[in-house]
């Protein structure tokens, strides 16, 4: 007891057995899901491999002085936009972005990576003792950040990505202490944005509500003025961005917005995981013995639909087993980074979180049809090295963070 | 921390907040799609993955009265396309090898359109060897073409039977509307004859097996290792009053002649042999009939789609004149002892209705023997229309008899109500009846009339009406269900028909008699020849009769058109069918079992 209790105080089980109990899940799906396909049989393997080396990484990341995190913070993100400029000259296409950075069989995806660059950078620079994150000036240079990367991957394009680090950066931002009237005037256009989605009505209403909240804030006649204008601006924006956005991701919100339009074209993915899930049942139809996952209904199962085959397969009791262990991670790790010894280390535990969080929330939500289908893997489970690797090594920075919690140096 | 810890607070409580609630909506979404509306899902999970193929049931097979088998099934490949894989790039190259004209494939497709495109579209019936052996040659080439073993219509046994039978054919649109539950699209169903008639008996139930498809649609394997399918149940089997014998060789006295030839049992009905000459070839009709030969068959001069038996209406001629016997005696307006002076002849008004030969004092039973006309001229003028009209009806004549086939013409029989109607009321005299006593003028009965009379004759006024189809076979069970049709029972007197009986009897017999050309050497005919008046062309010859005299066991009608005397031209066919049915020997009676073996 006295020795479980001294390792828990060095090493956080309570995040990362979570986090291998879910590899363990995904690996058994990938197994599942690739056992009969003709090409993609290898991907077992290549997976259980990734798993020693992500072990090996939040070996690395866990064991690293706590204070080089700091250090490494800036070069972390220049290389990260090193790499994501690299992928857009010399980057290999798949599925329609140009993502994948790598020689013969060896390569990863430079986006993944990216995440722990600009988690870091984002960290240092709202805890910086000059930053004021009510300030125009540092909260323009923060949003930059965080939208300079985002820049680069809708260039892949992928969008999916994107979002992930729209939203990781407004949640740093949330946790770095804006202030409610700044996380107003980032938030706002975006609600506007998403509304003006469903049609005029919904802008004007939402156009509405922003101008009410503008006059309960009670700014400054130019800032308020200036921020309403930005919203309008905004409204008007989202159709400029629905047609830059690929045809099938045009689909792909049509879809969401009626999901039966188009039940054998981009609604087909969507249609077919929410059968295998629903034809699961409370136990599931047993492990390779889902016919929908057997029979390659969906197509390359293993990477964003991984959690049919769990739905399927295990049923009701293993999906909310899933949602329980990644559950367990985001109450340790919200726990921890109200803990952490210093500012710094409670925004890379919360980006850690938010990263996570948005990926398992976009992920299962396209799952199980309550999102819109982004092409997102689920943390862990997803096939995928680059991915499985980013993450554990985001896990091992964490766990070095609670070892470190109590040092004040 | 440079936040206020109670602000600190708020936002951990608002991510906490939003963590948890998302979990949660994904939690009852979850219970939602897994536990309540897991039946949903799991049907839906079926229908993807499980495919059911339909397997068409064979028909029922055909026998004759001895069991032997004259209609049966065998197995044919069909080639298909599936729409939705198939490349009409390819519609060139497969029409040169199917030797058909461009088009033919689009215009298949056309016409499938409105059904869903993962439904095979069958564009060749019946494919020959070449075809097959070209088709799995080329198969890794070829995009959504495919072949399909089906079950055809084996008319090898040697009997035409053409009207008899009738044909299937694929099932066409607007029927197909009508009748869902039953057929699917590319089924046959009986078309006309037997196959028509009995199709509820016949078709069977089809069977399907499940097959494992992914979602591409192609197959992976059998869906629980065909646990679950079903196999079709094969249609009953019928069993026909026909002779293979009598039938063959009626089939074969009519090559080359046009006529039909009917022969019933009399105490049953029950068709022995039925002829209509010309006919045509089934087997061309087992597959997609080719246009060619429909057109042959439409434009022949000959009209052999045309069923001259149950159709075909002439003048019975001297046939008939048993009838206005029969009338007469039963009526009272002779006795067997009546005799009529035959001066050659009658003269009625104007007209001078001519005889044969001068018979001089007849009786009835002479007049039959010698068919004398002059005898039967007087007879009807004694009768009367209206009466010698009710026993005509009696003996089914002007009517259908219902036989268990399609298309049949109820004849003309005259009454004073259809001369009122073509004539006018008043306007026609009692010389318009004079030839109807010999069975010409405005008069029309089909031989399948006539057999059916002959039949009532034989058997003294006691029969059914005629049909084809004795039973059939229950296909799970192997009883014999018989099926019943309608009685005929005449209330004519016992001595009437022994006298007419008599007649026919020495009309065959006898010297003297009209239709020796019956005569058989060691079976006992009785029968009455007839000659049909032809304005257009030569007589038409009849006869009608039944044989053993002494207890009929077959009844036949026989017309052979424009050839002239029945005598010469149609006793001897009667004959020969009588004998082929009659005079058999009994080792060629196999046993019920092996038959039916053999025919499935």
């Amino acid at each position: 007891m006295r020795i479980g209790a001294k390792l828990q105080d060095k090493l956080d089980l309570g995040l990362l057995l979570p986090s291998i109990f879910l590899i363990v899940f995904g690996l058994l799906a990938i197994y599942s899901s690739t056992i009969n396909h003709p090409t993609a049989q290898g991907n077992f393997d290549r997976q259980f491999f990734w798993f020693f080396l992500s072990l090996a990484a939040l070996l690395i990341a866990y064991f690293i002085p706590p204070h080089v995190y700091r250090i490494i913070a800036i070069p972390a993100y220049i290389f990260s936009l090193a790499t994501l400029v690299l992928v857009l000259l010399m980057g290999k296409t798949v599925y329609g972005s140009k993502s994948w950075l790598g020689v013969g069989t060896l390569g990863m995806q430079p986006s993944e990576f990216a995440k722990i660059g600009v988690i870091l950078f984002l960290s240092y620079w709202i805890s910086r003792k000059q930053t004021d994150i009510n300030s125009v000036k540092d909260l323009a240079i923060i949003l930059g950040i965080g939208f300079l990367p985002i820049a680069l991957i809708m260039m892949q394009p992928d969008t999916g990505t994107a979002i992930v680090f729209a939203l990781l950066t407004l949640f740093m931002l949330f946790w770095g202490g804006i202030s409610l009237f700044g996380l107003f005037v980032v938030l706002s256009p975006g609600v506007v944005m998403f509304a003006s989605v469903f049609g005029t009505l919904p802008m004007f209403i939402a156009l509405g509500l922003i101008l009410l909240l503008l006059i309960y804030f009670k700014r400054d006649l130019f800032v308020s003025a200036t921020v309403f204008v930005v919203n309008i601006a905004a409204a008007f924006f989202f159709d400029y961005l629905y047609h830059i956005l690929q045809p099938h991701q045009q689909k792909r919100i049509e879809t969401f917005l009626d999901p039966n339009a188009d039940p054998l074209g981009a609604g087909y993915n969507a249609l077919q995981a929410k059968v295998a899930i629903g034809s699961g049942g409370l136990v599931g139809k047993g492990f390779l013995e889902g016919n929908q996952t057997q029979l390659r209904f969906i197509p390359e199962q293993w990477t964003d639909f991984i959690y049919c085959v769990v739905g399927e397969e295990f049923g009701f009791i293993g999906s909310v087993i899933v949602i329980i262990l990644f559950l367990l991670i985001f109450t340790r790790l919200l726990k921890l980074a109200s803990v952490a010894r210093d500012h710094f280390s409670s925004l890379v535990v919360m980006g850690v979180l938010v990263l996570l969080f948005i990926h398992f929330a976009i992920n299962i939500g396209m799952n199980v049809g309550v999102t819109p289908v982004i092409g997102l893997p689920l943390p862990f489970l997803s096939y995928g090295g680059s991915s499985l690797i980013a993450n554990m090594t985001l896990i091992g920075i964490a766990l070095n963070i609670h070892k470190n919690r109590k040092r004040y140096d | 921390m440079n936040d206020s810890s109670s602000g600190f607070i708020i936002r951990k409580r608002i991510l906490s907040f939003m963590i948890i609630g998302f979990t949660a909506i994904v939690i009852f979404q979850l219970f939602k799609m897994q536990m309540l509306d897991n039946y949903f899902y799991v049907e839906k999970s079926m229908e993807n993955s499980v495919k059911k193929k339909l397997i068409p049931a064979p028909r029922g097979v055909f026998y004759d009265r001895n069991f032997n088998v004259i209609v049966s099934n065998k197995p044919a490949f069909s080639i298909e396309v599936l729409p939705s894989e198939y490349n009409v790039k390819q519609n060139t190259l497969i029409e040169s090898v199917l030797n058909v004209r461009p088009g033919y494939i689009s215009n298949i497709l056309e016409a499938n359109k409105r059904y869903s495109p993962h439904i095979p579209v069958k564009i060749r019936r019946n494919s020959d060897f070449a075809f097959m052996a070209w088709l799995n040659e080329n198969k890794e080439m070829l995009e959504g073409i495919d072949y399909d073993i089906e079950l055809q219509r084996d008319y090898s046994f040697g009997i035409n039977g053409s009207h008899i039978f009738g044909y299937t054919k694929e099932i066409s649109a607007s029927q197909l509307r009508e009748r869902r539950s039953i057929y699917n699209m590319g089924d046959y169903i009986g078309f006309s004859g037997i196959e028509k008639q009995y199709e509820e008996i016949l078709r069977g139930n089809k069977g399907y097996s499940l097959t494992l498809v992914d979602s591409r649609q192609r197959t992976i394997g059998r869906y629980l290792e065909g646990k679950e399918d079903i196999p079709p149940s094969k249609g009953n089997d019928l069993i026909l009053g026909l002779d293979a014998d009598a039938q063959l060789m009626a089939e074969k006295l009519f090559e080359g002649k046009r006529g039909a030839l009917v022969a019933v049992e009399p105490t049953t009905g029950e068709i022995i042999a039925f002829v209509s000459s010309p006919s045509f070839d089934l087997s061309k009709f087992a597959s997609v009939t080719s246009s060619e030969y429909w057109d042959s068959l439409s434009s022949d001069m000959d009209k052999p789609i045309f069923n001259r038996a149950t159709q075909s209406i002439y003048p019975p001629g001297s046939t008939f004149k048993m009838l206005s016997a029969i009338a007469a005696l039963d009526a009272g307006v002779i006795t067997e002892h009546t005799t009529i002076n035959c001066p050659g002849g009658l003269q009625f008004g104007d007209r001078f209705f001519k005889c044969m030969h001068v018979h001089g004092r007849i009786g009835v039973v002479e007049a039959i023997k010698k068919s004398c006309n002059t005898f039967f001229y007087q007879l009807i003028l004694k009768i009367g229309l209206e009466k010698w009209s009710d026993y005509g009806k009696q003996f089914g004549f002007g009517k259908r008899t219902g036989i268990d086939i399609q298309e049949e013409s109820p004849g003309i029989l005259p009454d004073s109500a259809y001369y009122d109607r073509v004539y006018g009321k008043g306007k026609w005299t009692k010389g318009f009846l004079v030839s109807l006593g010999i069975g010409q003028g405005e008069l029309g009965a089909s031989p399948l009339q006539l057999a059916k009379y002959t039949a009532l004759i034989a058997n003294n006024g006691k029969s059914y009406e005629p049909h084809f189809v004795r039973a059939y076979i229950d296909k799970y069970t192997s009883e014999i269900i018989p099926l019943s049709f309608n009685k005929i029972e005449l209330d004519i007197k016992q001595k009437v028909f022994d006298l007419i009986q008599e007649g026919m009897f020495k009309a065959v017999n006898e010297p003297g008699g009209t239709a020796g050309n019956a005569k058989l050497d060691n079976i006992e005919v009785s029968g009455k020849t007839g000659t049909s008046q032809n304005p257009h062309g030569k007589n038409h010859a009849l006869f009608v009769g039944y044989a053993p005299s002494k207890d009929p066991k077959i009844a036949i009608a026989v017309l052979v058109e424009n050839v002239g005397f029945g005598n010469t031209h149609a006793a001897p066919i009667a004959r020969e069918v009588i004998k082929a049915y009659l005079d058999k020997n009994e080792i060629k009676k196999d046993s019920f079992k092996e038959k039916v073996a053999r025919a499935n």
